[in-house]
């Protein structure tokens, strides 16, 4: 039973952060394969909070979401003056320094050792230390971001979103000011996925780097692909299917060693063969195609 | 210290040309990120691994048949997997995303295949460098800059002078133009494939003789090859050279002052430089979002 209820609670925590990816590789069209570093920034703030400083979480969350949204900026800023493959590869060089910060600074983050012993959080002196407590205490993020999101999404500034990713350069000439809109898009996910970092600090008690790495990324950038572009509630769906499939296998008898490896096989796998058939995802709205071809198809399955 | 840290800077920069070459070729032709060839460029030491320590071959047989079998890798995924995708008229986001799910299967199926820890092609004593300079440098090592030269050199003559270099140059500038003109496209970028995978296989040989090899060893690798193309500027085979030996001499004087971890990082910070105040490189073309 806690197997299951372990199961779900990392579902809530997988929706939250690609929810977050969502906004922007969805809605906006910026590929980023730097979410895990802000989900990782997340972490760390709050373990760090947490076990230096003694703070309850209500105040490490939105210290993970601030100081995870200011380095957003540092980093978009510049990121976001190129475009496709460059910035892919402007997000991945990001991923690759927060990723060796993590590992290196051994002072501060503790290094490859990682950070042990994260208390559990506690309302108003009741401690979250069961599965279930904690499945509530993550739904319950989960449905406020779901419902942020998707009234933001549905809001005049999502629909900037959507025009920008459909055709920058016309919503240019619109007199909307696109790096603005881009900027605040990736602003709003990192911080977003900092609150499913914390969440995640919190759960697993113990954070170290490997848990933030450029396939952790990919992972993330995969369920939001698999589960469909464009959708939050394919964020959800994605992230239920790439977390419980791969968990079947141990049902079949796979041993641990080999099923680590067969998961990322399976999430390539399933990558690939989305994108030769099916490339806008689940439920998806968009695929990263351009006039005419993909978006043709689009329109007939729907 | 100065001398070693010079030596230092040459072998990693003939890696890194060599690593940039090969996916410079692909990038250029076919205008869209190749994930993948970091697992192409691992599979051929592994493969080597497999015909000489498990097979037991001796090795100027198995090298030869490792870069063959890199090749072969390469064509089968552009066979398999792109050409249906560009077929289908698709973009390049698209053929990013695919490779990167091929390159996470591939990557996955080495280290099940043959573990996660490090495997090593070299066999007895290891022999102490030679020493020039109060500089030691290895054989191998040698080997590794003189092979990276002339591979260099060779490329540049066939893109120069050759029916296929031009075809492959034509290819990357205009391809409805070039297929309009008579130019088998598919065939061009097929060939793209094959060579741009046997030169990674090469560098990756070369590598794993010197510093052992591990399944993860091609993404870092193909990220640092990326790095000095970029460097350099898309397309150029000099811009690679170029963007390889900088690349090479930033990390290696950057760790001078500071601990050796930190590599990565400088190689990243350099790449973040390079997209924000010159995104095209030493000898590339500027990049636009429109081409009207």
């Amino acid at each position: 039973m806690d197997y299951l209820l372990h199961i779900l609670i990392m579902v809530c925590i997988y929706s939250i952060v690609s929810m977050s990816l969502n906004i922007l590789a969805g809605y906006t069209g910026l590929l980023s394969v730097s979410h895990a570093a802000f989900y990782g920034i997340g972490a760390y703030t709050t373990a760090l909070l947490a076990l230096n400083a003694g703070l309850p979480f209500w105040i490490n969350i939105p210290a993970g979401i601030i100081i995870s949204g200011v380095i957003a900026f540092l980093v978009a800023w510049p990121s976001l003056r190129t475009y496709d493959d460059y910035f892919v590869i402007t997000t991945f060089a990001f991923q690759i320094i927060v990723f060796s910060i993590l590992n290196n600074w051994v002072s501060f983050t503790g290094g490859p050792l990682g950070l042990p012993g994260i208390p559990q959080p506690d309302i108003f002196g009741i401690k979250i230390s069961s599965h279930v407590s904690f499945l509530i205490f993550v739904l319950t993020f989960a449905v406020l971001t779901y419902i942020f999101l998707n009234r933001l999404m549905d809001s005049p500034f999502g629909r900037i979103l959507k025009a920008i990713r459909e055709d920058e350069i016309f919503t240019t000439s619109l007199g909307k000011d696109v790096m603005k809109f881009k900027l605040t898009a990736f602003i709003i996910g990192a911080s977003i996925a900092s609150i499913s970092g914390s969440l995640y600090a919190y759960y697993i008690s113990f954070i170290d780097p490997t848990s933030f790495t450029i396939m952790e990324s990919i992972f993330i950038l995969s369920i939001v692909i698999i589960g469909g572009a464009g959708n939050l509630k394919g964020s959800i769906v994605g992230s239920a299917l790439l977390i419980f499939i791969p968990e079947m296998l141990r049902f079949v008898g796979m041993p641990n060693s080999i099923a680590a490896n067969m998961r990322q096989i399976f999430y390539g796998l399933l990558l690939v063969m989305f994108m030769m058939f099916r490339p806008q995802g689940i439920m998806g709205k968009f695929a990263f195609g351009k006039e005419g071809g993909v978006k043709e198809e689009v329109k007939k399955d729907a | 210290m100065f001398n070693q840290l010079l030596i230092n800077s040459i072998i990693a920069g003939s890696t890194y040309t060599l690593i940039a070459l090969s996916f410079s070729l692909i990038y250029s032709t076919t205008k869209f990120f190749h994930f993948a060839h970091g697992a192409v460029y691992t599979f051929c030491p592994y493969f080597a691994y497999l015909f000489t320590v498990i097979l037991g071959m001796p090795l100027f047989i198995s090298i030869p048949l490792a870069i063959v079998s890199s090749a072969l890798i390469g064509i089968l995924i552009e066979l398999s997997i792109y050409k249906p995708l560009r077929r289908k008229g698709t973009t390049p986001l698209i053929l990013l995303l695919a490779s990167l799910g091929i390159y996470i299967v591939l990557q996955n199926l080495i280290s099940m295949s043959f573990g996660d820890d490090t495997k090593t092609l070299r066999s007895g004593i290891v022999r102490e460098g030679l020493e020039i300079l109060g500089a030691r440098i290895t054989p191998i090592q040698i080997a590794i800059i003189i092979v990276s030269m002339l591979l260099l050199i060779v490329c540049r003559a066939l893109m120069r002078y050759t029916k296929m270099g031009t075809a492959m140059r034509a290819v990357a500038s205009d391809p409805d133009l070039a297929v309009i003109s008579g130019i088998n496209s598919d065939g061009v970028i097929l060939f793209t494939f094959a060579l741009g995978s046997a030169l990674a296989g090469i560098a990756a040989i070369l590598v794993s003789f010197d510093i052992d090899m591990t399944p993860t060893m091609g993404m870092n690798a193909l990220m640092m090859g990326v790095v000095a193309v970029i460097i350099g500027g898309v397309g150029s085979i000099p811009g690679a050279a170029l963007g390889g030996f900088l690349l090479a001499f930033a990390q290696n004087f950057g760790v001078w002052k500071i601990s050796s971890q930190w590599q990565d990082a400088i190689a990243f910070i350099i790449l973040l430089l390079f997209l924000l105040y010159r995104p095209y490189g030493f000898f590339g073309k500027k990049i636009r979002k429109v081409e009207v």
